[in-house]
């Protein structure tokens, strides 16, 4: 433990609702703005939730010479691409053949969400076979055959993303994907962190992408009834830890960190952000969906992540919560958080910036812990938006509203906790 | 303190050739292949109408009564996750770990899953209520306050990526790390690299490493007909199908299946006696630009690195080849460049192409021939091809003496990931 290599953080990018630069997200954030509004991807006024914070005008010839490449692919590459462009150049790593390529690779979370939905729709309500209940399985390969684009199709593998990103931007390094739900991009920059600390890497690219403002994921989480239905005042319909809480909000977007092995970062001359510390990982072996009620697994993980920090919990000085605005989410992580900090916990600011963003789903953690970062450097938090009427289960200090100076913090703490049970939980501190 | 070492201490599989250890390992000796013309639906419409289908598979006979919730369960996954969760099941049991034999925190699971393609029954009736005109298109305003009350609540999580490894921690009250690796055909080994990572640095003792994968459904097979580099014009007899590193090969074939690793702690594995199958001793991955084998051998080196050998401590290369033209000669390439002679062995030619599935089920071929000593013949490897210029074995099984064994998986990107592992001595 003593004796592992430290990883830095040397460069940060994002695609988010709320801004395509890490600058302008931050000063958005800070002003309580919320990214929220009608969904205009598709028609989806019909829909129980018909309103997410959507992605405008990403023009991606900035980010690449040859934006045609990508044409076939679907947001998550897009956003990835985007996102990773700036923090590479940002940490000045960007261009071929700049330090030793096969020691810099990529791990990140990507969502699901490419599928041609309405094609399948199309080619089902042509096969029903005569029961009217079933699709006649050998008649729909035909209707599927003639629908579907095979270009579309095949930038819809879940390796897609990250082997554009290798091969983009010359990253010959360990190239991975993982797809955990809501935890996937923490996930990936918790173990893209251990690669480095284990040697395997200098600098990993990592961070995750996700677009679920689309017919399959809004048809998906709309089933689920996990989002919220306060659609006459969609800006104000997340609405995390407070009382009248009732479901998340869909967002989209991608958030990349650039990690390095700190001998690394320091021969080259690199600025850094801050240092990457600590990091848990359990799962919950509870449910499909819902978060176990003692919130045993979170508890853990917060506990492993500080224990991985060498870090106490008055040490912390701002968490970045999970916060999706859900009933089970907000009361649980409040519970977990009391437990896992002891009395500690009622002494540090907690916010959740989906208040504004939405949920990323699978990009969420990462441009969570770019947020946390920059609160950290700059000594400002960004407020929980919408909180109103206290909770009796969510006692903690949300920052409401308002964001709010606090200088000196040394060290934030953000959580992320999936569908499925696994939970993540990253530790950042001041360099 | 002394590194730690990890150690495969259960197997369970589920293939085309075989669902036990012990059959799969004949089926692979005999030269037994699983491809055969689909059977699960009507294939007529595919230009390549053939798979290595499961003839078997039966979850009900694996998640018994006994286990009331998991059974209660199958119904919310699809035929991959059922897969993934009975491979876990059979594995478990090979490893023989009770509950109470170990810290719950300390036992993780890592699987290597991609997204599962819909289930049509599911959509059926919301897609009559929405779809208008003709050709008939979707009216998203009707499915949406129409059509979506046709489709079951849970519809998405039957499908997701990392449900095997959730329905598979519900079931061993599993609450350490809990990963899903979804880069299709590298996602098994980078779900083991990461594992064995993981144990080396203290935060697990015992693992669940799986992978899950299947095409052999009306949505995917359509979709990968269209961009996957499946054979045409097949031959009469499927089983001839795919020809590994073959000069006369010319594309793969799909298929389906799932296998599951018990992954220890050696120590951990030796104080409550459990049986060792092998070890794992290295593991590296990367992406190699413009597939030229620089990328893929240099990640070779770094998986021999991890495990402290040179290429000449190796017996052979289990390979990935899949009977694509150009994706197989990129591999020979490296191969060759790393080792100049080994064997190389190539499962799929028995097995086709089980994507997230692959890596392990057929590592597990490697672990097998390590413990038997003795390495199958590739299938259907008949002509040797300049462009793939390695020592593809052929015909009977051959001894093999050596005690390590490097296995290799790569994605048509150009990600890779290489694992080593040990015969394991007492």
């Amino acid at each position: 433990m003593t004796n592992r290599k430290r990883v830095v953080i040397t460069g940060m990018g994002v695609v988010t609702p709320l801004g395509h630069t890490v600058a302008e997200m931050f000063a958005n954030l800070l002003e309580g703005k919320s990214g929220v509004g009608p969904i205009t991807h598709f028609p989806a006024s019909g829909f129980p939730t018909n309103f997410a914070a959507e992605i405008k005008n990403l023009d991606l010839g900035k980010y690449v010479s040859a934006p045609g490449r990508y044409d076939a692919s679907g947001s998550n590459t897009h956003f990835a691409l985007a996102a990773a462009q700036q923090a590479l150049a940002d940490a000045g790593l960007l261009g071929s053949g700049k330090f030793d390529r096969s020691r810099i690779g990529t791990y990140l979370g990507v969502g699901e969400g490419a599928e041609d939905f309405s094609s399948v729709l199309a080619a089902c309500s042509l096969s029903v076979d005569a029961t009217g209940y079933k699709v006649n399985q050998g008649e729909i390969i035909g209707h599927l055959s003639r629908l579907l684009h095979g270009p579309r199709e095949a930038e819809g593998e879940m390796n897609t993303t990250a082997g554009h990103l290798a091969d983009e931007f010359d990253l010959g390094g360990p190239n991975s994907t993982t797809l955990t739900a809501c935890a996937a991009s923490a996930q990936a920059i918790g173990e893209a962190a251990e690669l480095i600390r284990h040697g395997d890497a200098d600098v990993m690219v990592a961070g995750g992408t996700h677009s679920m403002i689309s017919p399959f994921g809004v048809t998906g989480f709309n089933l689920l009834t996990a989002l919220s239905t306060s659609g006459t005042a969609p800006k104000q319909a997340s609405r995390p830890f407070d009382l009248n809480r009732d479901g998340f909000v869909l967002g989209e977007g991608s958030g990349m960190l650039i990690l390095e092995e700190l001998e690394h970062a320091k021969a080259r001359g690199a600025a850094i952000y801050a240092e990457f510390t600590g990091y848990g990982t359990t799962g919950d072996a509870h449910a499909m969906t819902d978060p176990h009620p003692q919130g045993r697994g979170a508890i853990r993980a917060m506990r492993d992540a500080l224990r991985n920090a060498g870090l106490q919990p008055h040490d912390i000085g701002y968490v970045n919560a999970h916060g999706t605005s859900t009933q089970a989410n907000d009361e649980i992580e409040t519970l977990a958080l009391k437990t896992a900090l002891g009395d500690a916990a009622y002494g540090i600011p907690v916010s959740s910036s989906k208040s504004m963003l939405g949920h990323l789903i699978a990009a969420g953690g990462a441009v969570e812990l770019i947020i946390s970062i920059l609160a950290m450097r700059q000594g400002v938090l960004p407020p929980t938006i919408n909180y109103d009427t206290l909770d009796p289960l969510c006692d903690l200090d949300y920052i409401p509203n308002c964001a709010r100076e606090k200088p000196g913090i040394r060290h934030i703490l953000s959580n992320s906790f999936g569908f499925g049970g696994q939970n993540i939980v990253l530790i950042a501190s001041r360099y | 303190m002394p590194a730690r070492r990890a150690v495969f201490t259960g197997l369970g599989l589920l293939t085309p050739i075989g669902s036990t250890p012990e059959a799969f390992w004949a089926s692979l000796c005999a030269g037994t292949s699983g491809i055969r013309r689909i059977q699960r639906f009507d294939p007529s419409a595919l230009r390549c109408p053939i798979a290595g289908e499961i003839p078997d598979f039966d979850p009900k006979a694996i998640i018994t009564a006994a286990m009331k919730d998991t059974r209660k369960s199958l119904n919310k996954m699809a035929h991959t996750i059922r897969l993934g969760l009975c491979a876990a099941q059979l594995a478990m049991t090979d490893v023989g770990l009770q509950k109470g034999q170990i810290d719950p925190f300390r036992f993780g699971v890592e699987f290597g899953c991609v997204m599962a393609a819909t289930d049509l029954e599911d959509l059926c009736k919301g897609a009559q209520t929405s779809c208008v005109g003709d050709p008939p298109e979707v009216d998203y305003t009707i499915w949406g306050r129409q059509g979506l009350k046709q489709v079951p609540p849970l519809w998405m999580l039957k499908y997701l990526p990392n449900m095997p490894a959730c329905h598979v921690s519900i079931l061993f009250d599993a609450q350490g790390p809990n990963n899903s690796i979804t880069s299709t055909d590298t996602a098994g080994l980078l779900a083991l690299g990461e594992a064995f990572r993981h144990l080396a640095r203290d935060s697990a003792d015992f693992f669940l490493v799986g992978g899950c994968d299947s095409k052999i459904n009306p949505v995917a097979i359509a979709r990968h007909s269209l961009f996957h580099d499946l054979v045409h014009d097949q031959p009469a007899d499927p089983t001839t199908a795919i020809k590994p590193f073959d000069a006369a090969r010319n594309g793969t074939v799909l298929g389906e299946g799932a296998a599951v690793l018990g992954l220890e702690e050696l120590a951990f594995a030796q104080k409550r006696g459990a049986k060792i199958l092998g070890e794992l001793v290295g593991f590296a991955s990367g992406f190699d630009k413009g597939r030229t084998g620089t990328g893929l051998a240099k990640v070779i080196q770094n998986a021999l690195r991890d495990a402290k050998i040179s290429p000449a401590d190796v017996g052979h290369v289990n390979a990935a080849a899949r009977g694509s033209r150009e994706l197989d000669a990129w591999e020979a390439r490296a191969i060759r460049d790393v080792f100049g002679d080994v064997p190389v062995f190539a499962p799929k030619g028995h097995l086709g192409n089980s994507g997230a599935a692959s890596g392990l089920i057929e590592l597990a071929a490697s672990v097998l021939a390590l413990q038997h000593g003795q390495l199958p013949g590739t299938l259907n490897y008949t002509t040797p091809d300049e462009t793939c210029p390695v020592n593809v074995t052929t015909g009977d099984t051959q001894p093999i003496a050596k005690p390590y064994a490097v296995k290799l998986s790569v994605t048509d990107l150009g990600q890779c990931a290489a694992v080593v592992v040990k015969r394991w001595e007492s």
